[in-house]
């Protein structure tokens, strides 16, 4: 019942966020310079025919008028189509605005359907890979503050935070793919194309999720029942792995859910790098191409992840520790 | 006691490790099976240390530099980890802090289970929860069963310490610490948790060391003790002999500062009669917490239910109650921190939650307020001198030459030396940070003061002081003092009359030597019965309270909200809610035993 009340109210709140989110997106995309009937239509079209499709696609109507249309679409489960991808492939954007061999144009659900899956397996390989790595050199520095398991944690989180990403996937490409052979690194043919990147990804996320977790449990090893424990007659085994780990993970948890919008813009960088096909790379041509239904799409379907891992961060929170309330 | 003593506790030494100076120096002493051995000190006498040290609980940097516990013929100091910890399920230990003991991520139940299941591994599961749950059920926790599975946060701090208990006797101890238990408890609550560890060491056959800093706690739970003093053992000896002849000049000083209450020698005041300075005429205040598991609702606390009553020029006046009671509460009304949301505060007959703007700031001078905290109400970048003249300058009065003589004067009256001006209050006792909270409040001369637990961090010599200087700017300044204190032994001292809070609503409003020698209402006398005190008490706690503790105040019980602890509840109290009553002479008490007392008296006048 408690866990009802507290969904019912989480999502009615993820709603409105996801609103407010394409609202704002929807504005600012109409707002900037660019003209995307031009680009479709192609640098040598005529302007009464450019006013013409404009018009007929409804783009020169009030912003608020355009909004409220698109999102009753939405709501309808249609993300609308792209605006120069065909929906048999290549892109279209720059040719002729007569082209006969352009087919029907992609739609917008469809394409985020095909990346989005890509993009969330790396992104859980990832957060995998962050999480290993942040146990293994967080516990012990937790465990031992002040002392050199801790000092390690530190300066291994220094080193990793400061590692540009682009760099580090670029010199790990040559090393392990161009030198050695051992992994694969540029398209997607396969599960093993994944680990790279995602490596890069975990590399970006891990420096915070050690400090945090060396930090909580340290300050959760301090705790009196913590102590009590011993004399209770619970091994230090027990305590650290039944209760001291079990405290220190909710703001580990936490974090992991506001690390999550610093992973989607990892993303973009890492998949640009990679040519992994996944949401980011979608986004970055999107972007480059004006493609205005696919940003919005790929706007609305990430803000509505985003809300999503947030809830079900908290509420795996509160099933930890029941003294939060959301 | 003729039997092998559990405990062997020979020239036990304890230090820092690379400091010669010990903490605990040549301790012996035997504990046979059964004994209540009580052990008190003052704050930094080494008790704590002592009572971790016979557990084998020692932690860096502090080290046994000599001596042995024996327990049961083996020194358990020279037992390796997992020995120890097999030994555990022996000796059983209990803190000062109920509320950090257990995760509080994790129910209560459950937890001592997994003690039992890593002392006792042979215990099934089934079996250990069956034996938790009994046990809880044996120290009065209600509905035990379904307690099992609460969480630490959904316990009180008496329930926690009583969960606690359980979890030291589950594995049947030989022996079991309590190191000052009973310390955060409210009085009642722990006058019932002595009585329960009283009752269990006969049921359990448990010896128990008893370690408290309060001489008439540990009288009322051993026999035998132990007074420690710098690391040593100082004094031993039966309780009696104890209080009558105490040997060491500590313990001599600890016997005549513990306070008295019915056989003190101050002669009772006669409260002065002038003109009402403050009404309280039907003050109710609720406050709304959100409900848990409801999608917007809101829950109703009401922190304060329909109070009543007049304070009077001059007047000491006090009003009494264990935590939740809801004095702070009535604390914010009275000093207009807070609108009543029902019923009126009168000061000097205006009603204060008219007042705003400019009339507020006016009235502000009349109520003054000060702080149970002297270290969370002073801010610590601000020197001492400007503190005490910011009320002034608030108020606009006299140039900034004349605040400072003002200044000086107060701190000259309170007892502040005048060189603290220009200084911040760091380093300052709690006693001098008090008189600057009395001193920053006394120079808008205000005709009344407001003491919230003002005194309760202070020990007992610094009370004294501060006591003789409220006397002295009362007699001075004509000042009326409202006394909100949990600690009955000082309003004995201090108040004129004294209001009791219960749950919410003033259960008694009497003069100081009518509610001592003869309470109107039952709560009073649970509370004056439960008041750690070496005289002999008038009142018994066995017989003035029965088990449990103070109702939720969001469920507010129909009836008195007493009578779940009241033994003398009639079926009348769980319907009906009393009223305060006179009971002669302007005593009040909202009981309906003192309707029955006087309805005698009609019957007789009808007759």
């Amino acid at each position: 019942m408690e866990i009802l009340s507290f969904l019912a109210r989480r999502i009615a709140q993820g709603l409105v966020i996801v609103f407010l989110v394409s609202g704002l997106i929807f504005t600012l995309l109409r707002v900037v310079p660019g003209d995307p009937v031009r680009l479709m239509a192609g640098g040598m079209a005529p302007e009464a025919l450019i006013n013409e499709i404009a018009t007929k696609m409804g783009l020169r109507d009030p912003i608020p008028i355009q909004f409220m249309r698109y999102m009753g679409h939405v709501v309808r489960g249609d993300l609308g189509e792209s605006f120069v991808r065909p929906a048999n492939g290549a892109s279209t954007g720059g040719s002729s605005f007569d082209d006969s061999t352009r087919g029907a144009r992609a739609k917008v659900l469809d394409l985020i359907g095909e990346t989005l899956p890509m993009t969330l397996q790396l992104a859980g390989v990832a957060v995998a890979m962050a999480l290993v790595i942040s146990a293994l050199i967080g516990i012990p520095g937790g465990l031992a503050p002040g002392r050199w398991p801790d000092r390690l944690a530190f300066y291994v989180s220094s080193v990793f935070i400061s590692l540009p990403n682009f760099w580090l996937g670029i010199v790990l490409t040559l090393l392990l793919s161009v030198k050695l052979g051992w992994l694969p690194a540029i398209g997607y043919g396969g599960f093993a194309y994944t680990l790279l990147p995602a490596f890069v990804l975990a590399v970006e996320l891990s420096p915070v999720l050690i400090r945090t977790l060396t930090g909580s449990l340290a300050s959760i090893m301090q705790e009196p029942f913590i102590a009590v424990g011993a004399v209770r007659g619970l091994s230090r085994r027990r305590i650290i792995a039944n209760h001291a780990l079990r405290n220190a993970s909710v703001p580990l948890l936490n974090l992991l859910g506001v690390q999550f919008s610093g992973l989607l813009g990892g993303v973009l960088i890492v998949e640009y790098i990679f040519d992994y096909p996944g949401l980011g790379l979608l986004t970055i041509n999107a972007v480059l191409q004006r493609d205005f239904p696919l940003i919005q799409g790929i706007a609305i379907v990430t803000s509505a992840i985003f809300v999503f891992i947030n809830i079900a961060v908290d509420l795996a929170a509160t099933m930890i520790d029941p003294r939060l309330e959301y | 006691m003729s039997a092998e003593p559990i405990l062997r506790v020979r020239d036990l030494s304890v230090g820092i490790a690379g400091n010669a100076r010990p903490i605990l120096a040549d301790v012996s002493f035997d504990l046979a099976p059964r004994e209540i051995l009580g052990i008190i000190g003052a704050s930094g006498s080494g008790k704590t240390v002592l009572s971790r040290a016979i557990v084998n609980w020692l932690e860096a940097p502090l080290v046994v530099t000599g001596g042995s516990v024996a327990f049961k013929g083996r020194d358990i100091l020279k037992l390796s980890g997992g020995a120890m910890r097999a030994t555990r399920r022996e000796i059983a230990y209990v803190g000062a802090n109920p509320m950090g003991a257990l995760d509080p991520t994790l129910p209560v139940g459950p937890q001592i289970v997994e003690k039992l299941h890593a002392v006792a591994p042979e215990i099934g599961r089934e079996d250990a929860k069956r034996r938790v749950i009994t046990l809880l059920d044996a120290v009065r926790i209600p509905s035990a069963a379904t307690r099992f599975h609460d969480f630490p946060s959904q316990f009180s701090g008496g329930m926690m310490q009583r969960a606690l208990i359980v979890d030291a006797l589950v594995s049947n101890p030989a022996f079991l610490v309590a190191d000052n238990v009973t310390q955060p408890l409210d009085v009642t609550v722990a006058a019932q948790v002595l009585r329960l560890m009283r009752e269990l060491t006969v049921s359990f056959d448990t010896a128990i060391v008893f370690i408290s800093s309060s001489l008439p706690t540990a009288c009322d739970a051993a026999n035998m003790i132990l007074v420690l003093d710098e690391g040593r053992v100082v004094e031993r000896q039966q309780k009696d002999a104890l209080v009558a002849n105490p040997t060491h000049a500590y313990t001599a000083d600890l016997v005549a500062n513990t306070p008295k209450i019915w056989t003190g020698t101050t002669p009772p005041r006669t409260p002065p009669v002038g003109e009402p300075v403050l009404s309280v005429r039907g003050a109710s205040r609720s406050y709304h917490v959100r409900k848990r598991g409801s999608f917007a609702g809101t829950s109703e606390v009401r922190a304060v239910r329909n109070v009543t009553f007049d304070v009077h020029a001059g007047e000491n006046f006090g009003i009494v109650g264990e935590s939740g009671c809801g004095k702070s509460s009535l604390m914010r009304l009275l000093s207009r921190l807070e609108r009543p949301d029902g019923g009126q505060i009168l000061c000097e007959g205006v009603d204060m939650a008219t007042l705003s703007g400019r009339d507020l700031l006016a009235f502000r001078r009349t109520v003054q307020l000060v702080l149970q905290d002297p270290f969370g109400s002073l801010p610590p970048r601000t020197a001492v001198g400007a503190m005490i003249e910011a009320p002034l300058r608030i108020h606009g009065l006299g140039d900034s030459k004349a605040r400072r003589e003002r200044v000086v004067a107060m701190m000259r009256e309170v007892g502040l030396s005048p060189e603290l001006y220009d200084q911040l209050p760091l380093g300052l006792s709690a006693g001098q940070r008090q008189r600057i909270n009395v001193a920053r409040a006394m120079i808008l001369e205000p005709r009344i003061l407001i003491m919230d637990e003002t005194l309760s961090a202070l020990d007992q010599a610094e009370q004294f002081k501060l006591l003789a200087l409220f006397e002295t700017l009362q007699a001075k300044h004509g000042l009326t003092y409202i006394f909100i204190s949990h600690d009955m032994a000082l309003v004995r001292r201090t108040c004129d009359r004294v209001a009791v809070m219960y749950l919410g609503e003033v259960v008694e409003i009497s003069r100081n030597e009518r509610l001592f020698f003869d309470p109107g209402h039952p709560y009073s006398r649970a509370l004056l019965s439960a008041i750690p005190t070496l005289e002999e008490k008038r009142y018994r706690t066995e017989d003035c309270l029965l088990d449990g503790e103070p109702p939720n105040p969001i469920d507010l019980p129909v009836g008195c909200g007493f009578a779940g602890r009241c033994p003398n509840a009639f079926d009348r109290c769980r319907v009906e809610s009393p009223v305060l009553m006179a009971r002669g002479n302007r005593d009040l008490a909202a009981c309906f035993l003192v309707e029955r007392e006087a309805a005698p008296v009609l019957e007789e006048a009808l007759a």
